[in-house]
């Protein structure tokens, strides 16, 4: 038996090799840069192509601040370990450079030759130079100066007696040269002031052409009336500017008496992070990049010189503007769930059988319901629930906020760790906490990354537990734009499992056990990597094998070996990925078997389903966690099975339409570079678009009531 | 149809637990929500035999938490009980009180056999039970500092041990030789085996165990692993032990790993594993059972059985009955006077029911007084009677209260010997037992008289009560002088505490 192990270990090794594995950030680009392809593809109407390049940018952002803050540190603190695929944070960091660089290249062609031009030809103008207005312009734009942007600026000098002021992260700046009038020296002075991010990027102006609409971005107008700011000086030139810091917090959770302040203290920190990039126009004078440079300790590697305006998320803005709906896809609205009829009872509708909700393409309102609906019964004896990300305004915390006023018993878990959200987490906590809630901040060490509620009511027949389950957030605004599934049920067992669920995180003891939800960081790990090897046990004897998964990212070295693993004894691996993914395809006797695509559509994919043949006996889950270490390890995740029959069917489905989807679909090659499916002879299939169709399609139709009526008219009496 | 919904609360030596459940009548109790919290208590219970101010300061918060959530259930009742931990620290009263000003929850500390007692009834509410003891079955309770086994043979209990090897005792007489010995595991066995030697050759003789049901710390998380189970719910034997052999060589960090134990060294793992281990080998079972109930579903059961909301398929009484016989027997103190005595003195309480106003329960300690009464004699024909009451103090008879116990114990005492003052009890028994002693012993003591010369003269005893005189009418065809005459001398506290006059009328047959 023990020769038997070492020959397990010795083929464990075999697909651990660093060439088998693709490194995340590298991967993470590729996604990127998927999502950069849609604003280039034609057939998409021009204001959604904006919004890609936009959402490209914002999310090259956050991977700055992230990732590449996380690898600097590591350089920094000369960490010299090297990851799945064999890179040291240093090779990292360069790779990442020279891609990045070719992104952003990519980007701003795109922007700057096929999007302005394709604007313009519909009559939308952005102005990226002041020196283009006309006279008329000119006036108007000065005037909103003056009114508008003046009152809000703080023009900052730098010289002997004032130092380098802070630039705030992700701040957009205009920095400027000055010499004094009376001065004939020409000695140099530097200033910056920062865009204000109170107004608007974007400020439409009267057009210079009738029918036309028009655009100017602020720091133009700013960067046209700056020696307004400086009056006793000539101002020699000016450029905008932009920074980003190292924002990754890092809380030490045991020294941290109250994690409410701490967080709270870290937030104020992160505007001082160590700056790792710098974004300029790539006409900027030579001098005053110097002192940029200088002050801001940046390396030369670190600067991005940009052909055309910095900081594209402002097309988020543009893709918005008015009367512009015949360059955007028709909005989908989010349909009814067949089986929950809005204002009744949900609960009853619960009881009559497990709910499936498929998000955007169905409605997120029974969600909220659920909880409105709670706060307000009276049988409802407890509510509980996790929020991670939660909507401004949200209702769900409105409710949750009403059921504890109404003498319910209220835990919310609110995870204040929850990134770049943290602002905003640390507002909703104390208001519940206010309204008699009980809140919980989390646990040492882990996020709580799980989607859970739980409902408690008291019947006739004793009580009964309500729980919501879902891949997504609880949060009403992304439910919109993020494909998510969620499942209703009251089945006892993963009512006994929620109730425990919400013991573990009060800080209780672990159930003895389980019946049905699988929770992470403890129990996950285990039991995707035994779902997956028995799969390999039953390709091994010779029977069907298959795992068809959908997930966000998959970068989990041991998950991935075992795929590899079960690939290498045929068992057949469908992925669906979104984002990153450092399994390689078609290796030879390793991953032949594996096949990848990523979709990357109209709405963001985020729901997680894992399905397993299991010999005919199939399981499907559905839940919280991607493939990736952080998931498995460092938070609380949930993963559900979908046992209702009617239900499986419903995943099924979902899962073989994207897995046919040849439209939004971008397939990994062995090479590692994903390519789109070749569309000639074939019938197209969008899966987002097919599934909004089957959503509107099962919304029972209204039986219009006044068809068959018959007046009556009564008989004389006699 | 009502629906109570039940907490219930145990503080243990290192867990605080609350369960609450749903009782309906006349159907499964429902377990609703359990919540465990983690102190150690019984550190310093062990240590320094009171349990510090952190701890109780951290008891109390646990146990408002426990308040809020019972609350949040609208719970219609609770009970809640403190083991062993709080029974033997000097500042129990004191901690019991800052409970209840604090959390506004009573906490009663149970006695080992009552908390015993409520794990079989648990126990006692699954089908599977009953079959089992039909077929020769050993109740294995093991705790942190003692274990208890209960043998039952064609469904009636046979004895009770009380054995002093716990998990955690073990591990504190290994800890001061770990550091000499690479591999403890032999050592932890050697100290096993030799308390379990004694009890097999006294008690497992000519038994025949088909099951060992085990209750106890561990045992659920290491039976965990078997997948495969009997349709019972039981796994072979062979199985269990084939593994925990396997186990027994491991260090504690792999088994905690494969275990998934919280602790990722759990210093009591290796003790547990031996432990189980050697029981296993040594009551040599076909199979055995880990049920899972832990004492909170016990508490829930007894309260529901007292509300009669639920009925157990055991019959307790019997097994008490049973239980106090096979010790009479161990003593060979069971013979033909014992039951002629224990009939008597049952026809006498029943017919004496109006006059001294006791009922079922205070029946049956009763008829286990009668049938232990004689047993001292085993050990010393002199002064029997306080060897009597040593004994029945020693012995474990599951169902029996420490205060019953006690009662049992001063009922047998005093039968043969002249009269009983409340000054003899006092500090053992309050007032009200003080009484129930008393009556139950002058009746026992009129049972005793009229089998005298242990020659079973009488047949078909009869006691009726006739204003203040009870008569009682016996058939002989014998020479009773002995009896009649002796009859008053024993009748005198009779007289004095029930102010009723034995007297014995005899129809001769011939």
């Amino acid at each position: 038996m023990d020769k038997e192990k070492e020959k397990d270990k010795e083929k464990d090794k075999e697909f651990l090799k660093p060439e088998y594995y693709e490194n995340r950030e590298l991967s993470w680009l590729k996604f990127n840069y998927r999502v950069l392809n849609e604003a280039r593809d034609k057939n998409i109407p021009l204001l959604e192509r904006l919004k890609f390049v936009s959402i490209t940018s914002s999310n090259l952002d956050e991977f700055f601040m992230v990732r590449v803050a996380s690898l600097k540190d590591m350089v920094h603190a000369e960490y010299k370990k090297k990851d799945i695929a064999g890179m040291t944070a240093k090779e990292q960091l360069e790779a990442i450079n020279k891609d990045t660089r070719a992104l952003v290249e990519v980007q701003y062609s795109t922007y700057n030759r096929s999007l302005v031009p394709l604007l313009h030809n519909h009559d939308i103008q952005i102005i990226d130079a002041h020196e283009d207005l006309t006279e008329a312009q000119e006036e108007y734009v000065d005037r909103y100066f003056e009114e508008a942007v003046y009152p809000v600026l703080t023009p900052m000098a730098v010289d002997a007696s004032r130092p380098f002021p802070l630039i705030r992260n992700k701040s957009l700046n205009i920095a400027a040269l000055l010499t004094k009038k009376e001065d004939n020296k020409g000695e140099l002075e530097f200033a910056t002031v920062q865009v204000p991010s109170v107004l608007s990027r974007i400020v439409q102006i009267p057009p210079a052409e009738e029918g036309c609409k028009t655009f100017i971005l602020l720091e133009q107008i700013i960067e046209r009336n700056i020696h307004r700011l400086f009056l006793n000086y000539n101002v020699v030139c000016a450029y905008p500017y932009r920074i980003m810091r190292n924002a990754d917090l890092s809380i030490d959770e045991d020294e941290a008496e109250d994690l409410l302040q701490e967080i709270q203290k870290q937030l104020k920190k992160r505007q001082w992070g160590e700056v790792i990039r710098l974004e300029v126009e790539e006409k900027v004078d030579k001098r005053l990049l110097k002192i940029l440079q200088d002050d801001l300790h940046i390396a030369q590697e670190d600067i991005f010189k940009i052909n055309g305006p910095i900081d594209l998320t402002f097309l988020m803005k543009m893709y918005g503007i008015e009367d512009g709906d015949a360059l955007r896809y028709p909005s989908h609205k989010p349909q009814r769930v067949p089986q929950i009829v809005p204002g009744e009872d949900i609960f009853e509708a619960i009881r009559k059988g497990d709910i499936l909700l498929h998000h955007p393409y169905q409605t997120f309102d029974p969600v909220v319901d659920f909880i409105r609906q709670a706060a307000k019964d009276p049988d409802v004896l407890a509510i509980k629930q996790t929020l991670y990300r939660v909507s401004g305004n949200s209702p769900i915390i409105a409710s949750l906020a009403q059921a504890a006023e109404n003498g319910k018993q209220v835990s919310v878990l609110v995870e204040l760790k929850a990134r770049f959200d943290e602002e905003n987490n640390i507002v909703w906590a104390k208001k519940l906490e206010k309204a008699g809630c009980h809140v919980i901040y989390g646990l040492v060490g882990l996020k709580t990354h799980s989607k859970i509620a739980l409902v408690v009511r008291k019947e006739e027949d004793g009580i009964r537990r309500y729980v919501h389950l879902g891949t997504g957030n609880y949060n009403d605004s992304t439910a919109k734009l993020y494909t998510d599934l969620g499942m209703f049920t009251c089945s006892e067992a993963i009512g006994e499992d929620a109730t425990a669920v919400f013991n573990m995180l009060s800080g209780y003891s672990e159930p003895l056990s389980w019946n049905k939800l699988v929770v992470a960081p403890i129990w996950l790990r285990k039991r995707f990597l035994k779902l997956i090897k028995r799969e390999i046990k039953h390709a091994n004897a010779g029977r069907e094998a298959f795992i068809k998964a959908k997930m966000n990212s998959l970068c989990d070295r041991d998950i991935i070996a075992a795929l590899y693993e079960a690939s290498a004894a045929g068992v057949q691996i469908d992925l669906v990925i979104r984002g990153i993914c450092c399994l390689k395809t078609g290796i030879p006797g390793v991953s032949e078997n594996i096949r990848v695509r990523s979709i990357v559509g109209n709405f963001l994919e985020h729901s997680r389903i894992f399905w397993f043949h299991n010999d005919g006996q199939e399981e499907i889950y559905m839940g919280s966690a991607d493939w990736m270490p952080r998931n498995l390890d460092r938070r609380v995740e949930i993963i559900f099975p979908v046992e209702n029959e009617r239900l499986m069917d419903q995943v099924r489905h979902i899962m073989e339409t994207q897995l046919a989807d040849n439209t939004k679909s971008h397939i990994l090659q062995k090479d590692g570079h994903y390519e789109k499916i070749d569309k000639r002879g074939k019938k197209l299939l969008n899966s987002q678009q097919q599934f909004c169709k089957e959503a509107e399609k099962a919304v029972p139709k209204k039986v219009n009531a006044y068809q068959d009526r018959v007046f009556i008219p009564a008989e004389p009496v006699e | 149809m009502k629906t109570i919904t039940f907490a219930a609360i145990y503080i243990g030596s290192h867990e605080v637990s609350l369960k609450v459940s749903e009782i309906t009548s006349g159907r499964k109790i429902r377990p609703i929500d359990y919540v465990r919290s983690n102190i150690d208590l019984g550190r310093d219970a062990y240590r320094k035999g009171m349990i510090g101010y952190e701890l109780v300061e951290e008891l109390c918060q646990v146990l408002k938490e426990f308040y809020t959530i019972m609350n949040g259930y609208k719970v219609d009742a609770y009970k809640a009980y403190a083991g062993n931990t709080l029974r033997n620290v000097s500042n129990e009263v004191f901690i019991l009180d800052q409970i209840r000003l604090r959390t506004k929850i009573d906490v009663t500390v149970l006695s080992n056999s009552e908390y015993r007692f409520m794990e079989y009834k648990a126990l006692a509410m699954s089908p599977e039970f009953e079959k089992m003891i039909q077929k020769g079955a050993a109740i294995v309770d093991v705790g942190g500092g003692s274990m208890q086994i209960s043998l039952f043979q064609k469904g009636k209990a046979v004895t009770t041990q009380h054995i002093e090897l716990g998990i955690m005792r073990i591990r504190e007489k290994i800890l001061k030789i770990e550091n000499l010995v690479s591999h403890y595991e032999t050592q932890i066995q050697e100290l096993v085996d030799k308390e379990l030697e004694i009890f097999r050759r006294i008690y497992l003789e000519g038994m025949e165990v088909k099951y060992v049901i085990f209750l106890g710390d561990y045992i659920g998380e290491i039976v965990k692993s078997f997948s495969k189970k009997e349709e019972d719910g039981t796994i072979e034997t062979e199985r269990f032990l084939k593994l925990l052999k396997k186990w027994s060589k491991k260090t504690s960090e792999e088994i905690s790993e494969e275990l998934n134990l919280p602790n990722e060294h759990d210093p009591l793992i290796v003790p547990s594993v031996v432990l189980y281990k050697r029981l296993t080998e040594e009551l040599n079972a076909g199979y055995i059972w880990v049920p899972g109930y832990t004492i909170n579903d016990g508490i829930v059961c007894d309260y529901a059985e007292r509300r009669r909301m639920v009925s157990f398929g055991h019959n307790f009484e019997e097994d008490i009955l049973n239980a106090a016989k096979s010790l009479a027997e161990r003593y060979q103190g069971y013979s033909k006077h014992t039951e002629a005595v224990l009939s008597m003195c049952t026809i006498v309480f029943d017919a004496m029911k109006k006059v001294h106003g006791m009922g079922k329960r205070e029946r049956l300690l009763l008829q286990v007084a009668a049938v232990l009464h004689d047993c001292g004699r085993y050990i010393s024909l002199v002064d029997q009677a306080e060897r009597s009451y040593q004994i029945v103090m020693a012995s474990e008879i599951i169902g029996v209260s420490q205060l019953e116990r006690e009662i049992i114990g001063d009922i047998v005492r005093y039968t043969s010997k002249p009269s009983l003052t409340y000054g003899d009890v006092n500090g053992k028994l309050d007032q009200a037992s003080y009484m129930v002693v008393s009556k139950l012993t002058a009746i026992l003591k009129i049972a005793n008289a009229l089998d005298r010369s242990h020659k079973q003269k009488f047949k078909g005893v009869k006691a009726s009560l006739r204003q203040r005189e009870l008569v009682i009418t016996v058939e002989s065809s014998e020479d009773i002088v002995l009896e009649k005459g002796l009859l008053p001398a024993y009748a005198n506290s009779f007289e004095e505490v029930f102010s009723v006059k034995p007297a014995i009328r005899e129809k001769k047959v011939f």
